[in-house]
Formats: structure tokens, C-alpha cells, sequence
């Protein structure tokens, strides 16, 4: 039973997440926006987090967008964050350089911008 | 598996939830509300198991606070299952999530086999067989609230 105990503890203190999801806050981020161009590959949207995979030159970027309400806020119609369509995103990446991973304040498809965060800089 | 857990996304409350502000926001309170009314019976009954408040008889604690714990974790399970459902998929992937799947079974399970060997008041259980099993049931139910609270934090 003791050696079970332990296993299941070191088992729940191990073990790490792959990071599919989106995440709360801005901790995990640098601070400083960061502005990136590219195009969506892949899109899921909806609670708890938005999701986009995005094509930066040659790098694919995970860009944190808002939930259907922030979205809806910002201007955002059903459709308008689809696969292929060309964006451009301001927001902060992951203090972590390994991470491709943003965090959106604000976006532009083709000159419109749309607002996620509009207390953020 | 992906084929299970694809259906489980288009479930109709997976779908209703995936776009709901307030539905959102209400089945996830409703989650921390059961996660509180479990570990919040738990932690107290685990104590007095150990020796806290000697004065206090130990069946009455137990008649409170077991109803409470476990209305508290059928609570969670029901509105975690919905919260799981909106992406299961990528929950399913997550490893903190499938730690405290673990430890939930075993807190279950173990709180199940001592109650049904001892008795529902547990008049039947050894002294050092309680402490063992207070302490490994604050383990599993301390261990799985920090898994699921990782689970919205943790950057690999």
C-alpha cells in the first residue's frame, strides 16, 4: 500500500502537460507584445480558450485568441478565423523561447482590427 | 478512443457549453463548489481520524461530513464530465488531467472498500489502519485538486 501511495504521488507531481491547451492569465508570458504575420492552419474556437495553429514563414505558431464572447466583443463574426486566411497578431509569447505560443491583444484580418483586450497595450 | 471522445465533443451540452458564456461560467462554479464541499468534509474527517479534537466522537463528525463529501464529489464529477466533453480530446492528452482521473479513482475507491470493510462509521477499522488510510486519502483528494488546478496553468 506504501509503495502505491508514493506512486500516485509522484505520479500526480511527474507528470507534464503537452501543451495543447490554452492557459489563464498572462504569467506564463513575457510582458512585451510581439507582432506576427501569417496564416491560419487550423482553428478551434469556443471555452475555455480559442485556439488557432498559424503558419509564421516557416514556423507554425499556437495563437491564443479569446472565448466566443471576447471574440463576439472584439467584432469577430462565425467564420472570420478560418483555415487559410491571412492574419496578423499582437499580443505576448510564452517567456519561453521553445514555446511558439502567443497570447492575442489584438489582431488584423486584411486592414480591419479587432480589439480582444482593450485595456492591454 | 479518438472516435469516443470525437462523439463526446458533439454532444449536445458539449456544444452548448463550447459557446455559452454563463453556462460556461456556471457548470465551472458549480465545479469548484464540489470540489470545496468534498475537500473541505475531507479534510476534517482525515484530521480527527488523526487525533485532532479527541472530544469530538468520531461517528458524529462522520454523520455531517461523509453526506457532504460525497455530494461534493458527485458534483464535481458531473459538472468535470461536462467540462471534459467541450474538449475532450485534448483533455484526454493532458497529464495532469489524466494523474487526477488516477487519483480520483483511488481516493473513491479506497474510501468505498474501507467503508464497506469497517462499517459506514468505520467503528470496525484498526487505529493504525485509519491513519493509513486518513493520510492516503488526503494524498489522493490533495493530489487530484493540484492536478486539476494545474491543468489551466502548466506550460510544458
Amino acid at each position: 500500500m506504501k509503495v502505491l501511495f508514493t506512486a500516485i504521488l509522484l505520479l500526480g507531481i511527474a507528470i507534464s502537460t503537452r501543451a495543447v491547451l490554452g492557459h489563464h492569465g498572462w504569467s506564463w508570458t513575457t510582458g512585451k507584445n510581439t507582432e506576427l504575420s501569417g496564416v491560419i492552419k487550423k482553428v478551434r474556437l469556443g471555452n475555455p480558450h480559442g485556439i488557432l495553429e498559424v503558419a509564421v514563414r516557416d514556423q507554425m505558431w499556437t495563437i491564443e485568441v479569446g472565448q466566443p464572447w471576447r471574440n463576439e466583443r472584439a467584432g469577430l463574426k462565425d467564420g472570420d478565423l478560418s483555415e487559410g486566411v491571412e492574419i496578423r497578431v499582437i499580443g505576448e509569447p510564452a517567456a519561453d523561447k521553445s514555446d511558439k505560443r502567443l497570447k492575442a491583444e489584438r489582431l488584423f484580418l486584411g486592414d480591419r482590427e479587432y480589439i480582444l483586450y482593450p485595456d492591454r497595450d | 478512443m479518438e472516435a469516443f471522445l470525437a462523439s463526446l465533443e458533439a454532444t449536445a451540452p458539449a456544444q452548448f457549453l463550447r459557446v455559452s458564456r454563463w453556462g460556461y461560467a456556471a457548470v465551472s462554479g458549480t465545479h469548484i463548489l464540489g470540489i470545496a464541499l468534498l475537500v473541505g468534509a475531507i479534510l476534517p474527517l482525515n484530521l480527527r481520524v488523526l487525533g485532532l479534537w479527541p472530544s469530538i466522537p468520531r461517528a458524529t463528525l462522520f454523520r455531517v461530513l461523509v453526506p457532504f463529501a460525497a455530494t461534493g464529489l458527485l458534483l464535481a464529477v458531473l459538472t468535470g464530465s461536462l467540462l471534459f466533453s467541450v474538449r475532450a480530446q485534448e483533455y484526454a492528452a493532458v497529464g495532469y488531467l489524466q494523474a487526477k482521473v488516477v487519483l480520483v479513482l483511488v481516493g473513491l475507491l479506497s474510501a468505498l472498500s474501507i467503508h464497506r470493510a469497517d462499517g459506514s462509521m468505520l467503528e470496525g477499522a484498526s487505529e493504525r489502519r485509519l491513519r493509513f488510510h486518513a493520510l492516503f486519502s488526503l494524498g489522493c483528494w490533495l493530489g487530484a485538486l493540484a492536478c486539476g488546478r494545474l491543468i489551466a496553468f502548466a506550460i510544458d
